[in-house]
């Protein structure tokens, strides 16, 4: 690989963080918006259910989204904050389909540091504020490293932490010093360990993961702190109002801040945490003028030490409901005050179901749903309700949406839409799921298995948290489920009809082989059993079969063409190829059929009273060699054009129909002959496509009203003779290309996409819609005939296997055939509640589990590879854990575990002891290498006396502050540090001694690392950043050659868990794309993403055109792209460098012709030129 | 649908000797009368209703004139100092005597120390009042542990001047807040 990378989004980010639902889109229409991380989705509320309509990229990390209603507006704006200060309200302009900015702001001077809890963005309901918490109390801490200068950090949590400024600080050491290996999957796990005396704890649901500033003693450095907190801010402005104002907030730890309903000026209620730990909340009236809060009318102190959440009621109720771990509370005002116990539970989510507040839907840190009511009489709030509800996925929003129907977001498990009945199921569950939404995150790590040895990998994802946890199998291309099979030779030709015109499913199979034709049917008990179509010829190869008005049905053959009616199944009528003229080609609709004899002859028939007449005859200077006449136009019984492909000229020809006059002549070029041509219309847009002989496919964009053919591509899609035919999947119109690598042709966007389909070799291919297998196709392999299901239709296809706990680490080992991870789960008893760790066991191919390891008390699996040794031919499975025990604050012990897979057993062979977490392993020269706290140590494999094998401590290398990533090449180690960045170490066979060669000397908190080739290395750091160093190895002093040169950096906005070599595409060795190669990263949001290494010209040429893209694409909410993609964390911000935004390049096939045509100006090159390199590109995941 | 409120009228029985999920009879009552607009209405909710459209913004994003939203350049700290000594001339009697005293004491620190070309930085008269206000803050937190030495040790290591003016400008460091508190930017 090189330091020329291309960053691109295989997966969009999946975790959703914030919904809310208004009239957007039209005063008249209800949406629901969702946010995931960098992109808004918009969906309308209809009869029939949740209607996508808009995916809209950000660039920045969505803080908070809100709806809001200015005076005089009839529809709503979107109010978006994003996590680097940035905000912006948006507005859609219907008659243009355009997101107009209303208005944007940027406070990013900061004066204090991030809030620990979360970015708050609120709106007042009178629409009279818009508040923001950003920054809270300054807290810088200073730490010394040995010798090392003071080095200020921050560090990433992923709760409330709840820490006041003496003795709690120190719990936040303890933090620090464990959480992040841990943290970095998303998970509070480690936090536990700290706060053993609170319920588990969660992350935040609002807001996002936020740095908060710690300390941590390290070797003999003596920790030096300080800490001063100042009072949080709170930066306020009016819609309409060019002028924000920040404003003071005494309080230090706020947790929560809402405006209150009702109230003549604009009032907050704060809820904060004293630095006794005790938590509050207060009013606050916004003094506009003095631009100053002024005490409100209200407080109400010490409050469920565990209150986290506020709800504002509206008028007339007004008030404010404080959720707390064990009690709710609604107070107001006029001193009204109602309580109630709950079980203990942390609520992170709430939706308002009725507009009058009355009751509100609450989601628990374990996934339970509960109904909160407000009872009031008189408008006075007399009591409040919690009852239990159901089981959701763990939500982190909800969005109540109509007629008893529910979004619940959520970042820990698949969003879901479900309905609310009145009466419970059997287990008691008034929650009924309606829809699943895939969601991939928190990817923790993954591994890349190649099961068809093709160069395509499928990906395993460790994904979800807690009870949501699952792996998630994720592959490129489409899946066809095979229902039924049976063995046939000889398969020339497959149709399906159905037993009559307007009958929804397909009845008939016609099988034709090469001198006779079988027809199959589907009899009462769903079996396919042979049947008779009497008036068919049954003794000959079938060309073309089809259903026509009126219940006939057609069959081709060569001699002749047979109408049968379906109800006698009789001959109804027959047209005979003229003496000594055989048919060739044929293709028919409902009521026209088109044929084509020896001598370039093209008869074309069309059925009237149930007869067949011959309205037109051409001849043509050469043979026919295929052609279609499926409607395209408004009249699907009807044709007016048809598509011929030629022999000698090589030429496609479009002719009108019914006079069989010749409108377009296409050209393809070449020697191949085209084999299948087809008429469809995908997504509204009509294509010509034709299909040759050596596995190459062109497409046309068609005019369907003048037979103008436009926008002519190729694609490769294997080396054989390629067939094309139409199916539908759930009502839409997709295209299955039959060849050696069989391929499903959609549209997307209005853009034709190829996706491979997980077929080795199909012949033909016909939909077959059968009541038993609805929407299903057959498909006729090599001396086979299968009837299969085919997947959703979309690039990636995601298999879900849940776990209900929360896989950390994974690997494949090939030679065994199966898949080890590690992995988690909360066991919660009334009392104690407690953890166990296990390592499993699962076959590769069908996910069954084999085997279960259970780890020791307090161990955690924390590294898992599968290596062999030198002079061992066994391959094993090399498990690295730490007893993390709750009075340390970083684990003194550690094991690696060797096993073998034995019958599908998990057997332990050799366990060794090691003094630290071991964070990370690696086979290494036939040898393991760990990587354990500060050192990086490297093991023997020896043979004992007994014949039993041992791990034996050779050498290491110590010096690092947590040595969390090890990656190596050769000889070479990299070593991915907590804090201190990357750094490389080599290798000494002859001293036996691991030595550090060089180190990148920036502050940067790993989060994961790869080696792209043996100069360069990438780099992820706990700010969304990527980055990329290179071995100095021909500079000219030991200075320079010690230190990695940073070459690349880039500003990902996603916080990667893990780096992979490989590919979610098939690697075609011929094409170009297939030599670029490519690193699969994955995301806490669920986020896949590529990194390819480009020529150098290559990379140039696309920089380029990303510096045009960037003038014509606009960033939504007037967002600079340019401040987006920059390297920013706190020590620095500097522009990106080779590194491009794939996302961006591509979206130039999403450009209008016109703006496509203006960036070729300014390119200066055609816009052929630029769709044909970027459709390359996107061919890489 | 009768026999599914049949079903619902046997699970509710059934859950009612055994109180494991207490209020699930009860839930059914509140979920009556949800509100409805008339969406999600047709028997069976479809999940193919299309698919998400990319937005590609070819447009001109920039808010109309007037609507980048500015933030005031005053200093949150001085303006809320100045507010505060408004304010406090009403109630200063109200504060609690240990407050106060600690107020006091780190006034006390922070006169000695300024003269008054460097107040002006703050533009403000008011300065020894909003001191005092700012550092009774913070007077109750770790610093008090930190000797002189080490707090010129930090200033210099993380950059910053340990000479008075420059060092003020960036009043908002909480180290150049203690520092000028015990008096190191004199």
């Amino acid at each position: 690989m090189s330091v020329w990378n291309y960053v691109v989004t295989a997966h969009k980010p999946t975790s959703v963080s914030h919904s809310c639902v208004g009239n957007f889109t039209s005063p008249n229409q209800l949406n629901l918006i969702i946010a995931k991380c960098t992109r808004i989705e918009i969906h309308l509320l209809t009869p029939q259910g949740l209607q996508p309509m808009l995916d809209v990229p950000i660039y920045g990390r969505i803080a908070t989204i809100e709806l809001f209603r200015p005076h005089n507006e009839t529809q709503d704006f979107l109010f978006i904050a994003t996590e680097r200060y940035k905000f912006c309200v948006l507005q859609w302009d219907a008659e243009k389909s355009e997101l107009l900015t209303r208005a944007m702001g940027d406070v990013s001077d900061r004066i204090g540091r991030p809030t620990d809890n979360g970015q708050i963005g609120i709106i007042d309901p009178d629409c009279r504020l818009i508040g923001l918490h950003l920054m809270m109390a300054y807290l810088s801490c200073t730490f010394k490293y040995q010798d090392a200068p003071l080095i200020s950090f921050d560090m990433l949590a992923w709760q409330v932490i709840p820490f006041d400024n003496k003795g709690q600080l120190k719990e936040a050491f303890n933090i620090s010093s464990t959480t992040l290996p841990w943290s970095s999957d998303g998970s509070l796990l480690p936090l536990r360990r700290s706060l053993s005396d609170r319920p588990p704890a969660l992350p935040l649901t609002r807001g996002r993961s936020v740095p908060f500033t710690g300390a941590r003693s390290a070797g003999d450095g003596e920790p030096l702190l300080i800490g001063l907190p100042l009072p949080s801010v709170l930066l306020l402005f009016l819609p309409s109002s060019p002028l924000s104002h920040w404003f003071w907030l005494e309080e230090l730890q706020v947790l929560d801040i809402k405006f209150l309903h009702g109230c003549v000026k604009p009032t907050i209620v704060v809820l904060y945490q004293d630095n006794k730990d005790a938590r509050h909340v207060k009013t606050y009236e916004v003094a506009l003028k003095e631009k100053d809060f002024v005490e409100g009318p209200w407080s109400q102190n010490n409050l469920d030490n565990g209150a986290g959440l506020l709800i504002p009621v509206p008028a007339p109720l007004g008030g404010v409901i404080i959720i707390g771990e064990e009690t709710i509370v609604y107070c107001n005002a006029n001193a009204t005050f109602k309580a109630i116990p709950i079980k203990q539970s942390i609520i992170r989510a709430y939706g308002r179901v009725d507009p009058d507040g009355s009751r509100y839907l609450l989601g628990d840190s374990t996934g339970t749903l509960h109904l909160l009511v407000l009872t009031h009489e008189r408008e006075r709030v007399t009591g409040l309700k919690v009852e239990y509800l159901g089981e959701t996925s763990i939500a982190s929003s909800i969005s109540y949406l109509d007629n008893g129907v529910v979004y619940i977001g959520s970042r820990f498990g698949d969003s879901q839409l479900v309905k609310l009945n009145l009466q419970a199921d059997a287990s008691g569950s008034f929650v009924e799921v309606l829809e699943q939404y895939v969601n991939l995150g928190p990817i923790v790590d993954f591994c890349v298995v190649d099961l068809d040895r093709q160069g395509q990998g499928q990906v395993v994802t460790c994904s979800g948290a807690s009870k949501d946890g699952s792996l998630r199998v994720v592959r490129n291309g489409i899946g066809i489920n095979e229902q039924a099979s049976v063995e046939l030779q000889g398969i020339k030709g497959l149709w399906s009809l159905k037993s009559s015109f307007n009958d929804p499913y397909d009845m008939y199979l016609v099988v034709s082989f090469i001198s006779e034709t079988r027809f199959l049917a589907m009899n009462m008990e769903d079996e396919l059993e042979e049947t008779e179509i009497e008036g068919f010829d049954a003794q000959t190869q079938t060309l073309f079969c089809q259903n026509a008005i009126n219940d006939l049905l057609i069959q081709v053959t060569a001699n002749s063409v047979l109408l049968v009616s379906c109800t006698s199944r009789e001959l109804v009528d027959q047209w005979n190829a003229p003496a000594g003229f055989s048919v060739n080609v044929a293709s028919a609709n409902a009521s026209q059929v088109l044929l084509a004899t020896g001598g370039g002859h093209l008869v074309y028939l069309e059925i009237r009273d149930n007869k067949l007449i011959e309205v037109k005859h051409a001849q043509l200077e050469h043979e026919i060699s295929c052609l279609d006449l499926n409607p395209i136009g408004d009249n699907p019984q009807y044709s007016s054009l048809a598509a011929v492909g030629m022999w000698t000229d090589i030429s496609v020809r479009i002719f009108s129909l019914p006079d069989l006059e010749l409108i377009r002549k296409e050209n393809l070029g070449g020697e191949i002959v085209p084999r299948s041509v087809l008429l469809c219309t995908l997504e509204g847009v009509s294509y010509l496509l034709c299909a040759l002989g050596d596995g190459n496919l062109f497409s046309f964009l068609l005019n369907a009203s003048t037979g103008e053919l436009t926008d002519k591509k190729k694609v490769s899609l294997g080396t054989q003779p390629i067939s094309l035919r139409t199916f539908s999947s759930k009502g839409t119109t997709h295209v299955f290309a039959s060849s050696d690598r069989p391929t499903v042709i959609y549209s997307s966007n209005k853009k034709l996409l190829y996706s491979n389909v997980n077929l080795k070799e199909v012949n033909h291919m016909c939909p077959f819609n059968t009541a038993a297998f609805p929407d299903s196709l057959a498909i006729a392999k090599e001396g086979e005939l299968s009837i299969g299901t085919i997947d959703d239709i979309q690039k990636l296809h995601i298999r879900t296997i849940p776990l209900k706990e929360q896989a950390r680490r994974i690997c494949h080992q090939e030679q065994s055939r199966t898949l080890a991870f590690c992995s988690f789960k909360y066991n919660q008893t009334s009392m104690e509640e407690s953890e166990s760790h296990y390592i499993r066991l699962l076959d590769h191919q069908t996910f069954e589990f084999l085997s279960i390891y259970t780890l020791d008390q307090y161990e955690c699996g924390c590294s898992i590879i599968s290596c062999s040794f030198a002079d061992d031919n066994n391959v094993y499975y090399c498990v690295g854990t730490a007893y993390v025990l709750p009075e340390e604050n970083e684990p003194s012990k550690g094991r690696i575990l060797v096993f073998a897979v034995e019958d599908g057993r998990l057997q332990l062979i050799v366990e060794k002891e090691t003094k630290g977490a071991v964070y990370s392993l690696n086979a290494f020269n036939g040898k393991l290498l760990a990587a354990i706290n500060q050192k990086i140590q490297l093991y023997k494999w020896m043979l004992r006396e007994d014949g039993t094998h041992e791990l034996q401590s050779e050498c290491g290398h110590h010096g690092h502050i947590l040595a969390l990533y090890t990656q190596t090449r050769g000889d070479f180690i990299v070593v991915g540090d907590l804090m201190k960045s990357i750094s490389l170490l080599v290798y000494k066979h002859e001293e036996s001694a691991i030595e550090e060669r060089a180190r990148d000397y920036n502050a940067n908190w790993m989060t994961a690392v790869e080696m792209l080739d043996d100069e360069v290395y990438i780099g992820a750091e706990n700010s969304y950043n990527l980055f990329t160093v290179r071995k100095n190895s021909d500079a000219a002093t030991d200075d320079e050659r010690a230190r990695l040169e940073v070459v690349g950096e880039y500003h990902l906005g996603e916080f990667v868990n893990r780096f992979r070599h490989g590919s979610l595409v098939m690697r075609l060795p011929d094409s170009e794309i297939g030599q670029i190669p490519t690193v699969i990263f994955g995301t806490i949001n669920g986020v896949l993403g590529i990194i390819a290494s480009l020529p150098h010209d290559h990379y140039v040429f696309l920089e380029k055109l990303q510096s045009t893209l960037v003038k014509f694409i606009k960033g939504v909410g007037n967002l600079s792209h340019e401040q987006w993609r920059a390297f920013h964390n706190d020590k620095k911000t500097a522009e990106a460098r080779n590194f491009l935004d794939g996302d961006l390049i591509e979206s130039f096939l999403d450009l209008s012709r016109s703006k496509m045509e203006e960036v070729s100006k300014a390119m200066g090159v055609s816009v052929e030129e630029l769709s044909k390199r970027v459709e390359e590109l996107t061919r890489i995941h | 649908m009768a026999a599914e409120e049949g079903s619902g009228g046997g699970g509710e029985k059934k859950s009612s000797p055994a109180p494991t999920k207490p209020g699930e009879a009860g839930a059914a009552k509140f979920l009556a009368g949800m509100p409805s607009r008339g969406n999600f209405s047709s028997g069976s909710v479809s999940s193919n209703l299309g698919g998400f459209r990319v937005y590609v913004c070819e447009h001109s994003t920039e808010p109309p004139e007037g609507q980048v939203i500015q933030t005031d350049s005053t200093n949150i700290l001085i303006r809320h100092l100045q507010l505060k000594q408004k304010s406090e001339a009403k109630d200063a009697g109200s504060r609690t005597p240990g407050e106060n005293t600690r107020g006091k004491r780190s006034a006390a620190r922070s006169l000695d120390v300024n003269n008054s070309a460097k107040r002006a930085n703050l533009g403000t008269s008011s300065a020894t009042s909003a001191y005092e206000e700012t550092i009774s803050g913070f007077s109750q937190h770790t610093l008090q542990s930190f000797t002189v030495e080490r707090l010129r040790a930090l200033l210099r290591q993380s950059g910053l001047s340990t000479k008075g003016k420059k060092a003020r400008q960036t009043m908002l460091n909480p180290l150049v807040l203690k520092a000028d508190c015990l008096g190191l930017l004199g």
